[in-house]
């Protein structure tokens, strides 16, 4: 129980972290951490494998690539301080905003049930594979169809262009 | 002792978080990493629910591929700033506004 | 779903022949694919529809009406993009696979029977125009469009997962008539957390959509991104995403109206004004056309304002009427942005003159867009209107006269200045292709325009 609060405290301190630091490399950096935290969030959840998934995609393959970018655009110096207050304003009202609703909405919640194993079960890779491959079958399929346009059309950006065809 | 609530309202700070940081725009690397967050926190949700789903565990399936396809678009989105910093050489959406009225 | 499967085999079709660098193969193949698809299409019709694969999808009328027309839309815009693409880049294979990706997605969303095909078809339909919208990489503006449309698309996807998750965690499905099973059975009890991902999801397809407030990126993107690119994004991905909208609307949330018709109808009138009073003082005609489209994306709102059984034929006619109007729109841009290297209103002076034939489906497309009686515009709208009439909103349909009036004034600064500026200019030289676009699309817009019932009987 008190490595639910610790380990939330930690997700949303780090997030904050994220957003208010100058330097775009530590920002990222506090990144990875925020998503670490999600990983335990995970593995509280019962969902061992979407841990295993968060941690190899989000903090292996996503993160670096980020970094990759911002080393590759020689970014890593302090963004000056947003210029117009009234958008930072704007922004700080509408996540306010949004945070009272969703929390108001989630007060009002009949199942409170304590987070306890149902299914203890659930989130290993053999149930979650059966799920996969029945269920959701389809949309498995089609997201390769996502993924092959990714790919193409990240290559065709990414690519330089003969100088003369 | 932990409810479902608890996780629903870490998940909404993070997408407030995720929320402001596009809002404020300092340049569209952070703008990415809002939205990385926002969608974290989405999946957060759909893992918490997906306690309550014990027959389909459909959350989870479909927090996989939530995953997968913010991973794919990440790529994507990484190679479309490359493109943009040859040629303005700045990624701070304020400055890059040659189309306007 | 046969159709499905040819789409995307089609394209990874089209991705080998680039390799083996056949490229005159690619237009005839491509073209073929798309013919065979609505004839597979065609097949399917009048059968009973089941949800397919535990309920992913389900083709009934209103999926496959709705693909039908997004497949014609792309053979109309893949016809225009001979000798188009050549010009820019050596992978043309690449982006007519990316528009039948694209087109793949969009199919999807207009078919989906479960949240997770309406959010995979949305990725695939967004990511490809991504890349799509900056494919002029040595163009500033293409780059710019290709920013602009990926942070807004990206942020509107978080939206939409984050209200995928919500309707979830309250009715513990994605699956539509599970959904719906939820709404229908619990009218007192539906949980807060249900109504917060109603407005999520209607954040999100807004953005899609390109309604006010959440308008704000497709002047940018449409004005930045090549013409023929645009002309994808304001017809078939629009179709799309007012087609998935009503899907989801109409199957699930009828019975919370009173709840988010209110929150729809404040959407849809700032639309119409918004799209309106800046179309007005543009004096380019792409982004006049841009802002327009966001007006016409207001009119599309009424239907779902106003839900019921006559909305998907309402949607169906106007989508329709405004796609094929818009092909002529931005199609002759390109040429006579080719023939004068300006995109202004100025650009059409004395074109009547010289291109007699192009300037009469210019002025065909424009009094349709502007809702003029004999087009198949005037009836597009008169059944919107009429929808939102039996449903006594009539303060909406007032307001939404006076948006009327003043779209025509706009379009009739294009015909102005076809018909009545003269000036000495070298006639145009239309292609083959694009006479046949033009005049396809001049001719179904007159044909329904006079003859409506061939399309609203379909549904």
């Amino acid at each position: 129980m008190s490595v639910f609060y610790f380990v939330a405290f930690l997700s949303i301190f780090f997030a904050l972290m994220t957003i208010f630091t100058k330097n775009p490399v530590h920002s990222v950096l506090y990144l990875v951490i925020t998503f670490f935290t999600f990983t335990v969030h995970y593995i509280l959840l019962n969902a061992q494998f979407l841990a295993v998934v968060n941690f190899i995609v989000y903090m292996g393959a996503i993160m670096v690539l980020f970094l990759f970018v911002l080393m590759l655009l020689n970014l890593n110096k302090d963004t000056e301080p947003l210029k117009s207050n009234l958008v930072k304003f704007m922004g700080v009202i509408a996540g306010m905003c949004l945070l009272v609703t969703l929390a108001a909405s989630f007060r009002l919640l009949q199942i409170s049930d304590p987070v306890v194993l149902k299914n203890p079960d659930i989130g290993l890779v053999s149930n979650l594979g059966k799920v996969l491959f029945s269920d959701f079958l389809l949309p498995f399929e089609i997201s390769s169809i996502l993924l092959l346009t990714a790919m193409v059309g990240a290559v065709l950006l990414a690519k330089n262009d003969p100088k003369k065809v | 002792m932990i409810t479902l609530t608890h996780f629903l309202i870490v998940g909404a700070c993070l997408f407030s978080i995720g929320l402001y940081a596009v809002m404020a725009r300092r340049n569209a690397i952070m703008v990415l990493v809002g939205i990385e967050l926002m969608i974290n926190a989405a999946v957060l949700n759909l893992v918490a629910f997906g306690r309550y789903d014990s027959e389909h565990y459909g959350g989870q399936a479909f927090a996989l591929f939530a995953i997968v396809l913010a991973a794919a678009s990440v790529a994507v989105a990484l190679a479309i700033i490359l493109n943009v910093y040859r040629h303005y050489k700045t990624i701070n959406p304020e400055d890059i506004n040659h189309l306007k009225d | 779903m046969s159709a499905i499967i040819t789409l995307s085999l089609l394209a990874i079709l089209v991705l080998y022949l680039g390799l083996f660098k056949a490229r005159r193969a690619l237009l005839p193949v491509s073209l073929l694919g798309l013919v065979a698809t609505v004839v597979l299409y065609g097949v399917q019709w009048g059968k009973t529809a089941e949800p397919l694969y535990s309920g992913m999808v389900l083709f009934d009328h209103f999926a496959v009406v709705f693909s039908v027309v997004c497949v014609i839309l792309t053979i109309l815009v893949l016809l225009l993009s001979k000798d188009y693409f050549d010009k820019s880049s050596p992978h043309v294979a690449e982006y007519y696979a990316l528009l039948l990706f694209s087109l793949t997605g969009a199919v999807l969303v207009v078919s989906f029977h479960n949240l997770a095909m309406l959010f995979i078809g949305i990725e695939i339909m967004s990511v490809a125009l991504y890349i799509l919208a900056g494919i002029r990489k040595k163009d500033f503006a293409s780059n710019e469009a290709a920013l602009k449309y990926f942070l807004m698309g990206a942020y509107s996807t978080g939206f939409l997962l984050f209200g995928i998750a919500l309707l979830y965690g309250a009715s513990g499905s994605f699956d539509l008539a599970a959904i719906k099973e939820y709404v229908v059975s619990n009218p007192q009890g539906i949980s807060p957390l249900f109504y917060a991902g109603i407005l999520l999801l209607i954040v999100s397809l807004a953005f899609k959509l390109g309604a006010a407030p959440f308008h704000f990126w497709t002047p940018d993107v449409y004005d930045g991104s090549p013409i023929l690119i645009t002309i994808f994004m304001a017809t078939v991905v629009k179709t799309a995403a007012i087609a998935g909208f009503l899907r989801l609307f109409y199957f699930c949330f009828i019975p919370l109206q009173d709840f988010w018709v209110p929150v729809l109808l404040v959407m849809t009138i700032i639309t119409l004004f918004v799209g309106n009073l800046t179309a007005i003082v543009q004096q380019s005609v792409k982004r006049m056309l841009a802002y327009s489209s966001i007006s016409h994306a207001g009119y599309l709102l009424f239907a779902i304002v106003a839900i019921g059984a006559t909305s998907a034929n309402s949607v169906l006619f106007y989508v329709t009427a405004y796609s094929l109007s818009t092909i002529i729109g931005f199609g002759s841009l390109i040429l006579v942005k080719r023939a004068t290297g300006s995109e202004h209103f100025e650009a059409f002076n004395g074109l009547a003159k010289k291109n007699p034939y192009l300037s009469l489906a210019i002025a065909i497309a424009m009094l349709s867009l502007a809702g003029i009686p004999l087009t198949a515009g005037f009836v597009g709208k008169f059944m919107m209107f009429s929808g939102v009439l039996a449903d006594y909103q009539v303060l909406l349909v007032v307001l939404a006269v006076i948006n009327a009036a003043m779209g025509i004034f706009y379009y009739f600064r294009v015909i102005v200045a076809m018909y009545f500026k003269p000036l000495d200019r070298d006639a145009i030289v239309v292609s083959g292709p694009y006479r046949v676009v033009f005049f396809l699309a001049a001719l179904i817009t007159l044909l329904l325009g006079v003859y409506p019932a061939w399309l609203t009987g379909l549904i």
